[in-house]
């Protein structure tokens, strides 16, 4: 048995954003780039350390709208027209830069985003989410779900019925998806409180995961502090993120991402580059975006910018894989002496930081993954299934109601640029649920509405739109997402109630949202429970 | 008389289109311009941990960018229902927000008097009910509590218990000038969260005090580390992206 065990766990979660009204719509972006620059990128890695027969266990949370993206046929179709964009632009590229310092960086941008091409079109049909089920059936991934549209449930938590059906629209999804019930959650931002892990047992998920606090500050202090899950009175494990494995990774001072040979974001040619030649691939209204190529290393704290060198940002990925490594076996050999169990680090991150901010990140993944595999003893990768399996017997306690935002607890998602949210949200939540129970055997139009208005309420409690009030990036954008989701809950509600159901305008609304078509207007009833023996 | 009809419509269109327009420009000052409600004020408790810093001007979309949008309704002011939500957003801290119908309003009036509404002191009134269970709301009468006096104007509120871990319940009424409180609304009982270790301890599970000293983490007072790795997570970024810690140096 190895001294300790590492838990890595990649969150991955964009909010929904497909527009169909508008086909140069720019918050759709951030889905493509995510794809060109994470996804695939992280399923080569994958592919790469299967092919080298090199062992890993990782895991994934795939969030219900980020499924929907990848499974929608006009996204995928749209995604083509960006990628075909894209390497049209790159091939402009090679040639202005020929004899620069910046062609081999060109060519390399061209290169991948033709293996993106490939990867997408060829090897998995356009449907991306079938990459990763292939890694979690040959049993190197351990995917795991989120709550529907990524509720923060701790604000939610006045109406139980509406974490519910967050959480069995999230279920329902993943066992479409990926054929299997998923063996645990990803709590929206980490945010847990009491209760909510009641819900999740419904579902039969085994575990969820807590900023450490939420572990540490639990009703009983934990013996093993972060370094072992407890089990919640509910039987569901909470296993605590390890603050020391994050810092090391994306803290200002001693994190990896900002070294000077990495990849510079913020110079990208859409900002930088002549307004004549740039135009076609920006924003047709002129608006300079990010397209994706980055010719600067970070060079170091001034404006000034060098080349980028490829090579050099390589070796950078190893030394930190390498040193990542190092400090989780120095930590691990000495917790393991005042255990007497080996100790567990879990490293939870957003994905998306990997290949998108940290572009380096999927290369500093597979690196240490192979360091872990070939160079030493100390360290094995588990999941959180894996662990439990090995190590049944928990303490029980209540974890700390908290998350991993600002200040550790609900803050961000409730201050003065926000809180004014819940009580529409509130308030189109009991809505919902009255209907519900109010009609149990709903058929036909009045079903077809209740569905939608089930999908459009979901579609409003997104985390993320509270987090771009709180953190002011895209505010407009998440205003107004968020005042027409509930619109539309107000509107579908008062209709149902006085039985005059505009269709028409239903229709509409069922093509333009068409997050979870077998999202279930039942399970916002009150004494809804999961039958897990119906058919997939 | 017939050559002067066209030109009357014309202007009858313009006409109403200048007040659509304006009504729009109308309704969207409104909403920014939305009062933020009185709050209680701060104390060392709240004083935050570090300067909070925001990338939003370093964001890929953040420059604000005109969608092309139909005009849109605002959600409703008030949904005429009685009701008082309360949640608890840190170990100090509780939110409320609550809407007094109309129904409700015109009751008062009947039990006492026309201008009792105008003439009384709307209160919030809160009571710390740690171990007591919800149904047993009655024993509020019998507790002590805290009385913040508010302004007919707010609907919701930022209370500062200072208590973590302790359970809460509040009412919204009103205070007679006679000093009888009325009772209007009632709310949810919510638990502040710990901010510190557990002081149980499980005697099978008798905590390894050694290992703790590893965890670089607060649990009591807040140090300089917890700063620093809280102040790495005000970093922000797109893509809905909201890891803690992230945060590449980019001044």
């Amino acid at each position: 048995m190895p001294a300790g065990f590492l838990a890595l766990v990649l969150h991955m979660h964009l909010p929904y954003v497909r527009h169909p009204e508008n086909e140069h719509f720019l918050e759709e972006r951030w889905f493509y780039e995510a794809v060109t620059e994470t996804y695939l990128p992280l399923l080569q890695v994958f592919e790469r350390l299967v092919d080298d027969k090199v062992p890993f266990r990782l895991t994934i949370s795939l969030s219900p709208p980020l499924i929907s993206m990848f499974t929608d046929p006009l996204l995928q179709q749209r995604y083509n027209i960006y990628l075909e964009k894209l390497i049209e632009l790159a091939d402009k590229e090679v040639g202005r830069t020929y004899n620069s310092p910046f062609h081999k960086t060109a060519l390399m941008y061209q290169h991948r985003f033709r293996q993106a091409r490939y990867l997408f079109n060829d090897v998995y049909q356009r449907q991306v989410i079938l990459g990763f089920k292939k890694y979690c059936d040959l049993g190197y991934l351990e995917i795991i779900t989120c709550p529907a549209t990524h509720g923060y449930l701790p604000l939610m938590m006045v109406q139980p019925e509406t974490v519910r059906a967050q959480i069995a629209t999230a279920v329902d999804l993943h066992r479409q998806y990926l054929g299997t019930l998923p063996p645990g959650i990803w709590l929206s931002e980490c945010g847990y409180a009491p209760g909510i892990d009641d819900l999740l047992k419904e579902f039969k998920l085994r575990f969820f995961f807590t900023d450490t606090h939420g572990v540490l500050f639990a009703s009983r202090r934990p013996r093993f502090g972060v370094f072992a899950p407890i089990y919640c009175p509910s039987g569901v494990a909470a296993f605590g993120r390890d603050v020391e494995s994050s810092k090391q990774v994306w803290s200002a001072r001693e994190g990896y991402p900002g070294d000077y040979d990495y990849r510079e974001f913020y110079r990208d040619i859409g900002f930088d580059l002549d307004y004549d030649y740039i135009k076609p691939y920006i924003h047709p209204d002129g608006i300079r975006i990010n397209t994706g190529i980055k010719y600067y290393r970070i060079t170091g704290n001034t404006n000034h910018k060098e080349p980028y060198v490829s090579e050099w940002a390589d070796h950078k990925a190893a030394i930190h894989a390498g040193n990542f490594m190092f400090n989780r076996q120095l930590q691990v050999s000495h917790l393991s002496k005042l255990m007497e169990r080996p100790p567990l680090i879990v490293a939870p991150y957003d994905a998306e930081l990997f290949g998108h901010w940290w572009f380096e990140g999927p290369l500093w993944l597979e690196y240490l993954i192979r360091k872990i595999h070939f160079d030493q003893d100390t360290l094995e990768l588990i999941t959180p299934s894996d662990y439990l399996t090995r190590f049944p017997c928990n303490q029980v306690a209540r974890p700390c109601a908290s998350s991993w935002g600002n200040k550790g607890y609900h803050e961000t998602w409730l201050n003065q640029t926000n809180d004014w949210i819940y009580r529409h949200l509130h308030f189109a939540g009991a809505q919902m649920v009255e209907l519900a129970n109010r009609h149990p055997e709903a058929a036909g139009l009045q079903r077809r509405a209740l569905n939608q208005a089930g999908r459009e309420l979901v579609l409003a409690q997104s985390s993320d739109w509270a987090f771009m009030m709180s953190t002011r990036t895209t505010v407009n954008y998440a205003l107004s997402r968020t005042k027409s989701h509930l619109r539309n809950v107000l509107k579908l509600t008062a209709q149902i109630k006085e039985n005059r159901i505009d269709e028409g305008w239903l229709s509409t609304l069922e093509g333009k949202n068409n997050i979870f078509p077998r999202l279930d207007y039942s399970w916002y009833q009150s004494h809804y429970r999961p039958d897990f023996s119906m058919a997939l | 008389m017939t050559a002067f009809l066209p030109w009357f419509f014309g202007l009858l269109i313009i006409f109403l289109f200048a007040v659509a327009f304006l009504l729009l420009r109308k309704r969207q000052a409104n909403f920014t311009l939305r009062p933020s409600p009185q709050k209680m004020p701060l104390t060392k408790l709240d004083s935050p941990l570090f300067k909070e810093e925001y990338a939003g001007d370093l964001t890929t979309l953040s420059k604000v960018i005109p969608q092309p949008q139909e005009p849109e309704e605002e959600l409703p002011d008030k949904y005429n229902i009685d009701r008082l939500v309360l949640m608890a957003r840190d170990p100090y801290w509780l939110y409320a927000y609550w809407e007094i119908s109309a129904a409700t309003q015109e009751e008062f009036k009947t039990n006492y008097g026309p201008s009792a509404w105008s003439q009384s002191q709307p209160v919030l009134r809160i009571y710390e009910v740690s171990g007591i269970g919800f149904e047993k709301q009655s024993v509020l009468e019998y507790l002590e509590y805290t009385d913040i006096p508010i302004s007919d104007q707010v609907e919701d509120w930022y209370i500062q218990v200072g208590q973590p871990d302790r359970s809460f319940c509040i009412e919204v009424g009103r205070k007679l000038q006679n000093g009888h409180f009325i009772t209007l609304l009632r709310s949810n009982v919510v638990s502040t969260p710990r901010a510190s270790l557990s002081e149980l301890v499980d005697e099978e599970w008798m905590w390894i005090e050694n290992l703790y000293q590893t965890i670089r983490h607060q649990y009591g007072v807040s140090s300089p580390l917890i700063e620093e790795e809280i102040a790495g997570r005000a970093g922000i970024v797109p893509l809905g992206i909201s890891s803690p810690g992230f945060y590449i140096s980019q001044e």
